[in-house]
């Protein structure tokens, strides 16, 4: 598994039980980046009520996450939340389609619930982007997404890009230097002929790129690096184009952290090997016990 | 911003049980299986690819190592030419390192989809598991995957805090019996205030497996798998031993009512063959109850283990300190799949009630005391099946969780034999 998929697995497969057989739920997940999730059934078996709680939210109704959901899942958009939750969705598994391709399709489109409210102000650069390009120049408002505590992604749009920043930082010593390592390889391997249409990477350390130098309170510290991503309108030039551009660049933060983790766990199988092969020419290297027969005084074997 | 739920990783060697705590049932269970590139025998005898010359390691590497896929989609793989299946834990216990490690990244990236810098762990060892072992998963956890804290649970405990679910029980106490069977091996236990008497414990060589293999020989014998295709034979015993097995309190009897009215007790099965789509039939007979009977009387199947479950019990209980028997007597508790039988407790109460009055009568025979009774109770709860899993759940959603948990600024202060040892909590003294 190289890419980390945009669907949530829990929801999938409990859709997809619960349409076998519907019985009452309650349970409770969470997704990457402290989205939290709350699938139960409040009033009937056949009924499901799907909350999500997302940290940015406040930020995320600025740029129209509503009519993105509205759009995706339609009046299945409970009109009001659940407590301590920023959006539900009230599932009625007996309107569902019968079985075969098109349920599996929504059950699919449920899934992907938290990409499509995270989608929201990337769809709003690309529109936006299109309305600069035709007036031929300006800068797009500077969106910005505080998806964890920590971090945050910046969207802007200009005339001819969207320039989508993320914020990172790392908690772990060993992390921060394989994230570096990393990020660097990002901007390297742009260099490949095989890849030149990727969009183009930048990183730095410590200094926010120009677009956010406006931005007060930016932690200034050596742990904190910027990527940039600058998306061409080739990358977006499309419906299908789009939709792949923002599933892989929202989880971009935990592709990297999940490959962190991969090349640690890399390293340490090679690590444990070394040991036991080490182990083996120090176990070669015992010195031999000498087995001399010893004799007494009368020259009979002596027998312990 | 609240904290995350902790996840809860019940990792056993047939089946590992995932989710998120305060839920009732596990997110996924799916087998403890890894398929990677590369036949199984081949990989373990070599160990990973290392290049001749050191040096060389970037250029001549590729992504083999995240080539890999994890529980039902690795069965799925493993006849897929080029990928080999193995299994990291053997007997409950962690084998193989390297899988381990890429078998967890990919249960916490892809399944659970959580970012485990956020989450506090709570995992499940064996009893009897050496500290060493605790180690390792720590270094793993906390080094490679920077969990914020650990907490690893011995499974009897859990076992013991999930019987709390059942009306049954008015204190919470964590001294008590386990009766663990799952897949492999039957494992019986005795806690005392949330330690396990590790002198005291006994394996048992009959498990799910074992049920399985001696309904397919029953039904095997009476002819009744002439018409099944051979590779779905396991699969039938296994749908029989699940869906119609029950504990009989009589066997003589229970054979006289299955002989007076066969069309009353017998059961048909059905099922549809995968690959021609024939369906097929099988009567269900005297399986149902025989099955779960080889707990209670394994001469019928096996000729080198003998002693039926009870007296293993009554034996176990008999070796632990004498100042928590009655503790021991009074809460027997039921965990894992193979104890999902209907009547499997009662069974085991009267059996066990047997045996210990008979001893009273034998002890107060002579002396003028009257003993006043020891009180036999075996628990059987709703959560049984995932007994474990749930246990942990509702331990990680206590407050005190957090604070028994080593966090990772502990670990990094104190190295991993700061996970030699862990604070019992959720005790009711």
């Amino acid at each position: 598994m190289i890419l980390l998929e945009s669907h949530n697995y829990i929801i999938q497969n409990t859709l997809a039980d619960k349409l076998q057989k519907p019985t009452s739920l309650d349970v409770q997940f969470v997704d990457f980046d402290s989205v939290r999730f709350h699938l139960s059934t409040p009033e009937r078996k056949t009924c499901l009520l799907l909350s999500m709680s997302i940290r940015c939210w406040d930020e995320l109704v600025k740029y129209g996450v509503n009519d993105v959901l509205q759009r995706v899942y339609g009046d299945r958009v409970s009109p009001q939340p659940e407590p301590e939750y920023n959006v539900s969705l009230v599932l009625d598994l007996e309107q569902f389609p019968s079985e075969g391709e098109e349920r599996e399709a929504l059950i699919k489109s449920i899934s992907l619930l938290k990409r499509n409210a995270l989608a929201a102000p990337f769809e709003l650069a690309f529109s936006a982007q299109k309305e600069l390009a035709a007036s031929g120049t300006g800068q797009g408002e500077l969106l910005a997404v505080h998806y964890r505590d920590e971090e945050a992604i910046y969207v802007q749009a200009s005339a001819d890009r969207v320039t989508v920043i993320f914020s990172t930082m790392f908690r772990e010593e060993t992390d921060r230097i394989f994230g570096k390592l990393f990020l660097q390889e990002f901007v390297d391997a742009r260099r490949l002929p095989t890849i030149q249409s990727a969009p183009q990477v930048l990183y730095t350390t410590r200094d926010p790129p120009l677009e956010l130098s406006h931005i007060p309170n930016l932690i200034q510290t050596d742990d904190v690096g910027y990527v940039t991503f600058i998306l061409f309108p080739r990358h977006f030039v499309n419906p299908i184009v789009a939709e792949s551009t923002i599933s892989h660049i929202q989880n971009f933060r935990d592709y990297l952290h999940y490959h962190i983790k991969c090349s640690k766990a890399y390293m340490h199988s090679r690590m444990r090997h070394r040991v036991s092969e080490f182990q083996k020419v120090l176990n070669r290297a015992k010195t031999e016990v000498a087995v001399v027969d010893k004799k007494t005084a009368s020259g009979r074997t002596l027998v312990r | 911003m609240s904290i995350l739920a902790p996840i809860i990783c019940d990792n056993g060697t047939g089946f590992s049980k995932v989710g998120y705590a305060g839920n009732s049932d596990p997110s996924f269970v799916f087998p403890t299986a890894i398929a990677t590139r590369g036949s199984a025998a081949q990989s373990t005898r070599t160990g990973p690819a290392v290049p001749s010359k050191p040096g060389h390691l970037a250029s001549k590497r590729g992504v083999e190592d995240l080539d890999f896929f994890i529980g039902d989609e690795a069965l799925a793989n493993a006849k897929t030419p080029g990928y080999g299946i193995n299994y990291p834990i053997r007997h409950g216990q962690i084998e193989n390192w390297d899988y381990m490690e890429r078998y967890w990244e990919q249960t916490i990236f892809k399944y659970l989809r959580a970012e485990p810098e956020d989450h506090y762990f709570l995992l499940t060892e064996p009893p009897l598991n050496p500290p060493e072992n605790r180690e390792q998963t720590a270094e793993i956890f906390f080094e490679s995957f920077n969990i914020k804290g650990l907490y690893i649970a011995v499974q009897a405990v859990l076992a013991l805090a999930a019987s709390w679910s059942s009306n049954r029980v008015t204190d919470r106490t964590l001294t008590g019996t386990v009766i663990d069977s799952g897949d492999g091996v039957t494992h019986v236990i005795p806690c005392a205030e949330g330690y396990v008497i590790g002198s005291a414990i006994k394996h048992i060589p009959i498990a799910g497996r074992d049920i399985t293999q001696f309904v397919l020989n029953l039904l095997r014998e009476r002819g009744e798998m002439a018409g099944v295709p051979p590779e779905e034979h396991l699969k039938v015993a296994s749908k029989v031993k699940e869906n119609y097995s029950y504990v009989c309190q009589d066997i003589v009897k229970e054979f006289r009512k299955y002989d007076a009215e066969p069309y009353k007790y017998f059961e048909r099965y059905e099922d549809e063959y995968s690959v021609t789509k024939k369906t097929y039939g099988v009567d269900v007979g005297y399986e149902r109850f025989l099955a779960p009977e080889i707990f209670f009387n394994p001469e019928i199947y096996s000729s080198d283990f003998l002693t039926p479950l009870p007296e293993i019990v009554d034996g176990v209980i008999q070796q632990s300190p004498i100042d928590v028997r009655r503790g021991l007597y009074k809460n027997i508790v039921l965990s894992g799949g193979s104890t999902m039988f209907q009547h499997f407790g009662n069974r085991l109460k009267r059996d066990l009630k047997q045996i210990v009055d008979r001893r009273l009568e034998n002890n107060t025979s002579g002396s003028q005391v009257k003993s006043s009774g020891v009180e036999v109770d075996v628990i059987s709860h709703k959560r049984q099946r995932y007994a474990v899993w749930f246990g942990g759940s509702l331990m990680a959603s206590l407050p005190e969780f957090y604070t028994s948990c080593h966090t990772k600024a502990q670990y990094d202060e104190v190295g991993p034999s700061i996970c030699r040892r862990y604070q019992i909590f959720g005790s009711a003294t």
